[in-house]
C-alpha cells in the first residue's frame, strides 16, 4: 500500500545519510567543546583533509575502498594531533581553571583555529587547485539499490554502517576504556581531573584525535557519495555540525547526533521546495532559532557552560 | 590601554594623513599606472572596514564574523539604486549606510542578548544568510552574475568619476568616517563600550545600558560598512556576491587582530598591511590568502595585543600626552568641591 | 512614617531545590551604616545580588527609594542610585584607573554616540568632574593613568569603590571590601568607609572580619542558611546565642576571604 510517495522516502533516506555525516562531524565538535569549552574552527578542514587523503590514495594506488577510509582516518588522527599542538596548546599557558576556560583563551583559540583553517584551505587550493576533483568511477558509492518502492544507493548503506561502527566504537571508548574515562572526567571538571592524576594534556590530545578521525571519515564518505572533492568543501558542513552541536545542547553527544539527523532530513526535504542553493539556509535558520528560542538546546540539556 | 578624549590629539595624525593622501596622486602620476590608484582606493576602503569592525569588536568586544555581509548590503543597495532607480552617489552613499544599519539593527534585536561566542556564531550565520540571498535571489540581485554600476562618483552634480576625482572622494569619505569612529572610540561613550568588553555584567552594575549600547555599536559599525560598500560599488563599477563572502569577513577580522584589538591606528595599519603586503608580493600569486592566515596566526601567538599593543614606547608617549591633557582640562586642579 | 531607602520584604531566592535566601525582611534607612554578616553560604552575596538586580527574586519584593525593583536589570537599579562592589574584585583590567572610574560616571550620566561625536553639551565635563572627585576621595589621583591590572590588590579595592562612587549613589553596598587585606589596610579601609558615611552616604557592607563590622556599623543583620536571625546594633548581636551558634561557637572569627 503506497500511501507515502516513494520520492519522499528517498529524500528521507538521503537526508538520513547526510545527517549521519553531519553527526560524525558534530561528535568531533562536541567532544572538543566538552573537554576544552572551545569551538574548533578548523574542524571543517579536517573533513576536507580526510576526503583528500582518500582521494590521493585512490589515484595513487587504487586500493580497495576501505583502505581509502582508513587513509582518511589516519590523516584525520594526525591532523587532529597537529591541530591541537599548534592552535590550542600554546594558548593554555596557565594551569588554573579560570584561565582554562577563560573568555580570552576561548576567543584566541577561536581566532587561532580560524587562522589555521585558512592556511589549510588555501594551502590545499594551492596544491590541488580550487576546482572539484572527481572521484574515479569505480569508487563512487552511489550504485542504486532497490529497497521496496524506494531507490537508495550503496552509499547510504555504507555511510550508515561506517557511522554505526564509529558510534559504537566511540561509546565503547568512552564507557569502557581508561582514555574514555579520562575524557569524561576532564569534560566534567578539568581541575579536579588534574588533581586525581589524570594527564589533562594527553586527554585533550586524545579527544582531538578521536574527534578528528570521525570528522575525516565524514569527509571521505561524503566525497565518495557525491563524487566531488574540493578544498572548500569542509566549511559549510563544519558550520552545520556546529549547528547540530548547539541544537543538541552543546555537551550531549546523543543530542548532537539526533540534531544532525534532523538537520540532514530537513535539508533534504527543503530541496523539494526550493533550489539547492537555498538549502544551506535551513541550517542557518535552525541555528538562529535554536540560539534564540532554545537556550538549553532542543533537548534541554543545558547550555550554561560558557 | 590609555585612550585620550581630546579632539586635539587626533588633529595631528589626521593632518599628516591628509597630506599623505594629497601627495599620493602626485607620486602615482609619475608611475602613470591606474593600477596603483586602484590599490590605493582598495586600501582606503578596507581601512574603513577595519575601522568599523574595530568599533564593534575591538572596542566593545563583540566578536563579529559577518562584517563583510553588511559591506555587501551597502554595495548592493548602492548598485541597485544606481541601476534601477537611477540615483547618483550623493544619495546612494547615505542610503547604503542606512540600509546596512537597518538590517544590522533588525538582526541585532533578537541576538544581542547572546553570550559572546554564541553571538559570534550568530553573526557568522547572519553573514552567510545574507550572502546566500545575494547569491540566490537572482531576480533581485542578479545572483552570481553581479551588477554593473555605470554611474561613477558624482557628488551634488560634480562629476568626480575620473581617476583623481574618485581617489579624492574615497579618501575624503574614508577620512571623515575614520575621524568619526575615532571620536566615538576616544570618548566616555567609548569607555562605556570598553567596559562592556572588559566585563559586561559589571558594566551593567555601573549603570551602563549594555544591551542598548551593544545594539548601537553594532548598528553604527554596519552603517560605516554600508558606506564602504557604496564607495566600492561606484569605484569599481562591478559587484558580485563573491566580494562579500565569509573569507572577506575573516580578512577584515585579521586586520584588526594584527593591528591590535582595541587600537584604531592599529586597525588602520593592519588594513594597509594586509592589503599592500600581498600586492607587494604579487609574484607569490595564490599565496596571498595563505599569508593572511599565517600572519593572523603568528600575530595571535606572538603579539596577542597586536602590533600597536606591543610597542611600549608608543604606549608611554600616549600616557604622557593623556596625563598632560587631563591636568590642563581640569583647570583649577584637583581640590575642588 | 518615612519610606525606607531600601525595603526588603520577604525576599526569597530559590536555586532548584535550594533556598539561598529564605523570606528575608529588613530595611535600611538613609544615613545608616549597616553590616551584613553570616557564616559561609548564608546567602549574603545572593542577597546583594537580589538587591542590585543581578539575580531575579523567586518571591518577595525589594523596594529601593520607593520603587519596586523586582525584575529590573542591574543597570536600572544602578541608575536609581545603587552602587556596588564585588566580592571577587572586578575591575576593568585593560583600562586605566581614570577610565575605570569614568565608567561609573558615564553609566549614570550617559553619553550617547551623538554626544560623543558632537560634544555640544557639557556632559563630558560633568563626567570628568565626577570621575576626578571619586578618584580624589579614594586617594587614587596619583595613579590615574596606570593600567588597572598593574595596581596592587589593595589599590584595586579602592578603585572598585571609587568606580561605584563615581555613580554618585544614594546607597553603596560593599561586598567583602576587606577580604585579603592585612590589619593596617583594614584599619585604613574602615576609616575610609567611616569618612564616606560621614559625608552622608548610606552604606551596607558584607564582611567576614568581625572587628571591622562591629567596629563601624550602627546595625548588623545576621544571616544563616538563608534566613535572617538577627537585626540589631553590634553589641546586642554579638551576645545573641543564635548568632554564636550559627558561627559554631565562635563569636569572632576570621573566616577568611
Amino acid at each position: 500500500m503506497d500511501f507515502i510517495d516513494p520520492y519522499y522516502l528517498q529524500q528521507l533516506a538521503i537526508g538520513l545519510s547526510l545527517g549521519m555525516t553531519y553527526a560524525l562531524m558534530a561528535i568531533g565538535f562536541t567532544l572538543i567543546f566538552g573537554v576544552l569549552n572551545v569551538v574548533n574552527f578548523a574542524h571543517g578542514e579536517i573533513y576536507t583533509l580526510g576526503a583528500f587523503a582518500g582521494l590521493v590514495l585512490i589515484t595513487a594506488a587504487a586500493p580497495p575502498i576501505f583502505a581509502a577510509i582508513f587513509a582518511a582516518l589516519a590523516i584525520g588522527a594526525f591532523a587532529g594531533f597537529s591541530l591541537e599542538r599548534l592552535a590550542f596548546k600554546p594558548f593554555r599557558r596557565f594551569t588554573d581553571e579560570a584561565s582554562l576556560k577563560s573568555r580570552a583563551m576561548r576567543e584566541s583559540t577561536l581566532l587561532s583555529s580560524l587562522a589555521v583553517s585558512i592556511i589549510v584551505r588555501e594551502g590545499l587550493e594551492i596544491v590541488f587547485g580550487s576546482q572539484m576533483r572527481s572521484v574515479p568511477f569505480e569508487y563512487l558509492i552511489n550504485t542504486p539499490v532497490r529497497v521496496g518502492p524506494v531507490i537508495l544507493v550503496t552509499g547510504d548503506f555504507i555511510i550508515f554502517a561506517v557511522s554505526a561502527v564509529m558510534l559504537i566504537g566511540l561509546q565503547y571508548l568512552l564507557r569502557r576504556t581508561r582514555v574514555g574515562l579520562s575524557i569524561r572526567a576532564v569534560s566534567n571538571n578539568p581541575l579536579g581531573a588534574k588533581y586525581v592524576g589524570i594527564d589533562t594534556d594527553r586527554t585533550i590530545i586524545m579527544t582531538f584525535v578521536v574527534g578528528s578521525m570521525m570528522g575525516a571519515a565524514a569527509g571521505i564518505l561524503v566525497g565518495l557519495y557525491y563524487g566531488a572533492i574540493f578544498p572548500a568543501m569542509g566549511f559549510v558542513p563544519g558550520i552545520k555540525a556546529f549547528v547540530a552541536m548547539v541544537m543538541g545542547g552543546l555537551s550531549s553527544i546523543p543530542g548532537a547526533v539526533i540534531s544532525a539527523l534532523i538537520l540532514g532530513v530537513a535539508e533534504s526535504m527543503a530541496t523539494t521546495f526550493v533550489s539547492s542553493g537555498w538549502s544551506d539556509m535551513v541550517a542557518y535558520g535552525f541555528l538562529i532559532l535554536t540560539l534564540i528560542f532554545f537556550p538549553s538546546g532542543l533537548f534541554g540539556a543545558g547550555r550554561e557552560r560558557v | 590601554m590609555n585612550e585620550s578624549r581630546s579632539p586635539t590629539r587626533l588633529i595631528v595624525p589626521v593632518l599628516v594623513l591628509l597630506m599623505v593622501f594629497a601627495a599620493l596622486p602626485a607620486v602615482l602620476a609619475s608611475f602613470d599606472r591606474g593600477y596603483f590608484y586602484q590599490i590605493a582606493n582598495l586600501s582606503l576602503i578596507f581601512v574603513l572596514l577595519a575601522a568599523s569592525l574595530h568599533l564593534v569588536t575591538g572596542v566593545a568586544g563583540l566578536l563579529h564574523l559577518g562584517h563583510a555581509a553588511f559591506y555587501g548590503v551597502g554595495a548592493y543597495t548602492a548598485a541597485l539604486l544606481a541601476t534601477k532607480a537611477g540615483l547618483g552617489f550623493t544619495f546612494t552613499l547615505p542610503l547604503s549606510g542606512l540600509v546596512a544599519a537597518l538590517i544590522a539593527f533588525l538582526v541585532a534585536l533578537p541576538t544581542m542578548r547572546l553570550v559572546s561566542i554564541y553571538f559570534a556564531v550568530a553573526t557568522l550565520a547572519i553573514g552567510q544568510m545574507l550572502y546566500l540571498v545575494m547569491l540566490n535571489w537572482v531576480d533581485f540581485t542578479k545572483g552570481p552574475n553581479g551588477i554593473i554600476v555605470t554611474k561613477g562618483l558624482n557628488l551634488f552634480g560634480f562629476d568626480l568619476s575620473g581617476r583623481l576625482g574618485t581617489y579624492y572622494t574615497v579618501a575624503a569619505v574614508v577620512t571623515l568616517c575614520v575621524i568619526a569612529i575615532g571620536r566615538l572610540s576616544h570618548s566616555y561613550y567609548g569607555n562605556a563600550l570598553r567596559s562592556i568588553r572588559e566585563d559586561d555584567q559589571c558594566a551593567d552594575a555601573m549603570g551602563v545600558r549594555t544591551v542598548r549600547l551593544k545594539m548601537e555599536v553594532f548598528t553604527l559599525s554596519a552603517f560605516f560598512a554600508g558606506v564602504a560598500g557604496s564607495l566600492w560599488a561606484h569605484m569599481t563599477g562591478y559587484i558580485s556576491p563573491g566580494d562579500f563572502k565569509f573569507s572577506e569577513s575573516i580578512l577584515i577580522l585579521a586586520m584588526i587582530v594584527v593591528g591590535g584589538l582595541g587600537s584604531l591606528p592599529g586597525a588602520i595599519i593592519g588594513a594597509l598591511l594586509l592589503i599592500l603586503l600581498p600586492e607587494g608580493l604579487r609574484g607569490m600569486g595564490d599565496f596571498r590568502n595563505v599569508m593572511v592566515g599565517v600572519v593572523m596566526f603568528l600575530s595571535i601567538l606572538f603579539l596577542p595585543r597586536g602590533l600597536l599593543g606591543e610597542v611600549s614606547a608608543l604606549k608611554l608617549v600616549r600616557q604622557q600626552l593623556n596625563a598632560a591633557w587631563r591636568r590642563t582640562d581640569n583647570g583649577i586642579g584637583i581640590g575642588w568641591r | 512614617m518615612t519610606t525606607h531607602l531600601l525595603d526588603i520584604d520577604q525576599a526569597t531566592r530559590r536555586f532548584g531545590g535550594v533556598l539561598a535566601v529564605d523570606s528575608v525582611s529588613s530595611h535600611v534607612d538613609e544615613g545608616e551604616l549597616v553590616g551584613l554578616i553570616g557564616p559561609n553560604g548564608a546567602g549574603k552575596t545572593t542577597l546583594f545580588n537580589l538587591i542590585s538586580g543581578f539575580t531575579p527574586l523567586s518571591a518577595g519584593t525589594v523596594r529601593f527609594r520607593g520603587r519596586t525593583i523586582n525584575g529590573m536589570r542591574p543597570n536600572q537599579v544602578a541608575r536609581l542610585g545603587l552602587g556596588r562592589t564585588f566580592q571577587n574584585l572586578r575591575v576593568f583590567p585593560n583600562m586605566s584607573v581614570f577610565d575605570n572610574v569614568s565608567v561609573g560616571a558615564v553609566g549614570t550620566l550617559p553619553q550617547g554616540p551623538f554626544g560623543a561625536l558632537f560634544a555640544r553639551d557639557g556632559r563630558a565635563k560633568d563626567i570628568s568632574d565626577r570621575t576626578w572627585h571619586a578618584l580624589e576621595l579614594a586617594g587614587l589621583t596619583g595613579v590615574a593613568d596606570e593600567l588597572a591590572a598593574n595596581l596592587s590588590y589593595g589599590r584595586r579595592k579602592y578603585l572598585e569603590i571609587a568606580r561605584a562612587l563615581a555613580m554618585q549613589p544614594k546607597f553603596l553596598i560593599l561586598d567583602e571590601p576587606a577580604a585579603g587585606l592585612n590589619d593596617t589596610e583594614t584599619r585604613d579601609l574602615a576609616a575610609f568607609i567611616r569618612r564616606l558615611h560621614a559625608g552622608g552616604l548610606t552604606i551596607m557592607l558584607v564582611e567576614h572580619d568581625m572587628n571591622l563590622v562591629m567596629g563601624i556599623c550602627q546595625r548588623v543583620i545576621v544571616l544563616a542558611s538563608g534566613r535572617k536571625i538577627a537585626d540589631a546594633p553590634p553589641d546586642e548581636v554579638r551576645r545573641m546565642p543564635a548568632v554564636l551558634e550559627a558561627y559554631l561557637g565562635t563569636d569572632e572569627g576570621e573566616m577568611g576571604a
